[in-house]
């Protein structure tokens, strides 16, 4: 019930900034035409409704927003929520794609240099996690580019397919996917392993598994069942600001790898100064994310018993 | 503590130690971390290069950030001409000169926005935790609303509307990027307002703002010094980020950012551009997180020895 007001509040935000701003959007709708006269304008306005006082003007937009009528496209004239609705897949795919594909590698890497503590191993992953963190998104994605798509050619350099291939989900998609999903995953690998070598090593100091050892379960058995399931708890709560970035980052991703989805979509719309699509996908956006974080919240309740869903 | 036992007359205390305090108890640890002794060190030659543009543009390389040499574009990076020891880019200029001028500006953006959501954060964090009632609800929805909104989108939207310079980039990525800072101050004013000490200055009359100010802020100062070195940090990342799109810093400026723009356009003809601007940017982030992790380690009593 929270998300209510906070979607209304994104609501606000979105509105003030697009309307704030000093230039008029009449002159972006008209672009390079220069023989319109006042009255045309006018009459744009009016047609519009930016003449309307803006309390009004946020009043309508939000209510055809809520029925999800986000207006048309300045310069396609479709619908922006079509426009969204056809990207949405594209990023959807890449995004949970990348969460997992961060997830399967950081957290092992993570319970590996626990448990090899003061190892070569463990030190590589720190350094690892350490250095990943704090190469930027875009240059990752542009050395991936550079490096093995230019210069070795195994991989693909941007866009969905092969040009005239389109088998929907198959060998010819992975291959173009694996670059992004690289670098979407890269948030979970550099942040996963360093929260969780300390909380397994906190587990493995505790009661429990001491117990859990000396009743004779095999070493694999106690990390398996007794050590993993408690530290899936942070791996949670780091969740939300992994989601924060990889739906952030969709902007940088998609625009490295060329890959058609809704940051790709927010970037042209931004340089076309098409801002009812701009406004939309800002939108969709923020509710993808108000969403994610629902679903780990719910997540958390399911992996830490102790804390009830209110 | 056992009491010392008395000494023998004859065995007069030579010196009397005083106990480290604090901050110089944390600055002795700094000192005897190298990681963090060598990236404090890295950073302030980067600083210390930016902030020297002009002088080394001058003197070493003998040529301004600006100046096109259009007989000489796309030139590999050699060591005989110092100003194209990273190479020239697709106008000729120095890359090398133009890096430092865009330290300048990222550094800048990175130091000033970082001070703004500092300011924000930690006014509005402690007000909250300090006054509850309507006032924190009202921060806690500010906070949930604007961390709702994926924060490159917000930008994309900021620099789409407005020209901005270096000075109005760095306000606005730091108007949003408070959020965080201001959760911690909150959390920690929220278990601090309820300490005897905080009582007694309430009790001898002490105002809010005094006790906020006096008794609460310094206790909640070092973990927000940490969180400030990673900001700083996240603060380069975003505005190179939106830099890179094409939203931020515009071009001649140079930054770190709209550098790799450049670069990736002529990614097939001089792929070396590429290089200087982004790892410019990783030594840079990497070395706040190492401060960062390092300064953790040396302010936060509870976690010394259990690394």
């Amino acid at each position: 019930m929270q998300a209510i007001p906070t979607l209304l509040g994104i609501m606000v935000l979105t509105f003030l900034l697009t309307r704030l701003s000093p230039a008029d959007p009449i002159d972006f709708m008209v672009g390079g035409v220069t023989d319109i006269t006042a009255a045309d304008r006018e009459a744009l306005r009016e047609a519009y409704g930016l003449n309307r006082p803006l309390p009004l003007q946020f009043v309508d937009w939000a209510w055809s927003a809520v029925r999800l009528d986000f207006g048309k496209s300045f310069f396609s004239h479709r619908p922006a929520l079509q426009l969204i609705g056809e990207r949405i897949p594209n990023t959807l795919q890449l995004a949970v794609a990348g969460l997992l594909v961060g997830l399967g590698l950081g957290v092992p890497l993570g319970v590996v240099a626990a448990l090899a503590r003061g190892s070569p191993a463990d030190h590589t992953i720190r350094v690892l996690s350490v250095v990943l963190h704090a190469i930027p998104d875009f240059f990752l994605g542009l050395l991936f580019v550079l490096i093995l798509g230019v210069q070795l050619r195994w991989f693909p350099i941007g866009s969905m397919n092969t040009i005239g291939v389109d088998c929907g989900f198959c060998w010819d998609r992975i291959w173009h996917m694996a670059g992004p999903v690289l670098l979407y995953a890269n948030a979970g690998i550099a942040t996963y392993p360093r929260y969780l070598r300390t909380e397994v090593l906190e587990i493995l100091g505790q009661d429990f598994v001491r117990t859990a050892r000396s009743k004779g379960l095999r070493e694999r058995i106690v990390v398996a069942v007794h050590v993993l399931r408690n530290a899936l708890i942070p791996v949670v709560s780091l969740l939300g600001g992994i989601l924060t970035i990889v739906i952030s980052g969709s902007v940088i991703v998609e625009q490295v790898f060329n890959w058609p989805g809704l940051g790709r979509l927010l970037f042209e719309a931004a340089q076309n100064k098409d801002y009812p699509v701009v406004q939309a996908s800002v939108l969709i956006g923020s509710a993808l994310l108000l969403a994610s974080y629902i679903l780990r919240d719910i997540a958390y309740a399911w992996v830490d018993p102790r804390i009830k869903v209110r | 503590m056992a009491q010392a036992p008395a000494l023998p007359m004859d065995l007069a205390p030579v010196e009397r130690r005083v106990a480290a305090g604090f901050w110089s108890d944390a600055f002795w640890r700094l000192r005897h971390d190298p990681p963090t002794v060598a990236a404090f060190a890295m950073l302030l030659l980067l600083v210390a290069l930016s902030a020297g543009a002009d002088l080394l543009a001058d003197r070493v390389f003998g040529i301004s950030y600006i100046k096109q040499d259009l007989f000489n574009t796309y030139r590999k990076p050699i060591l005989e001409q110092p100003s194209w020891w990273l190479g020239s880019d697709n106008l000729g200029r120095s890359e090398i000169v133009r890096l430092l001028y865009a330290g300048r500006v990222s550094l800048f953006i990175g130091a000033f926005g970082a001070a703004v959501s500092m300011t924000v954060g930690v006014v509005l964090g402690i007000s909250a935790g300090y006054f509850r009632g309507w006032w924190d609800d009202l921060v806690v929805w500010l906070v949930s609303t604007v961390s709702s909104v994926p924060r490159l989108f917000l930008l994309i939207i900021v620099g789409l509307l407005f020209r901005l310079d270096p000075l109005s980039l760095a306000v606005f990525i730091g108007l949003l990027g408070w959020l965080g800072i201001s959760n911690l101050a909150r959390g920690q004013t929220f278990a601090l307002r309820e300490r005897e000490f905080v009582l007694a200055a309430r009790t001898i009359g002490a105002t809010p703002v005094r006790v906020m100010l006096r008794h609460v802020f310094p206790n909640v100062l070092p973990l927000l010094i940490v969180i400030a070195m990673i900001d700083v940090g996240a603060i380069i990342l975003a505005e190179s980020g939106l830099s890179y799109l094409g939203f931020g810093i515009q071009p001649p400026v140079p930054s770190w950012g709209n550098m790799l723009t450049g670069a990736t356009q002529f990614l097939s003809r001089a792929p070396w551009l590429v290089y200087g601007p982004g790892f410019a940017i990783t030594l840079t982030i990497l070395c706040l997180y190492l401060i960062g992790d390092g300064l953790r380690d040396a302010l936060d009593p509870r976690l010394r020895g259990a690394k």
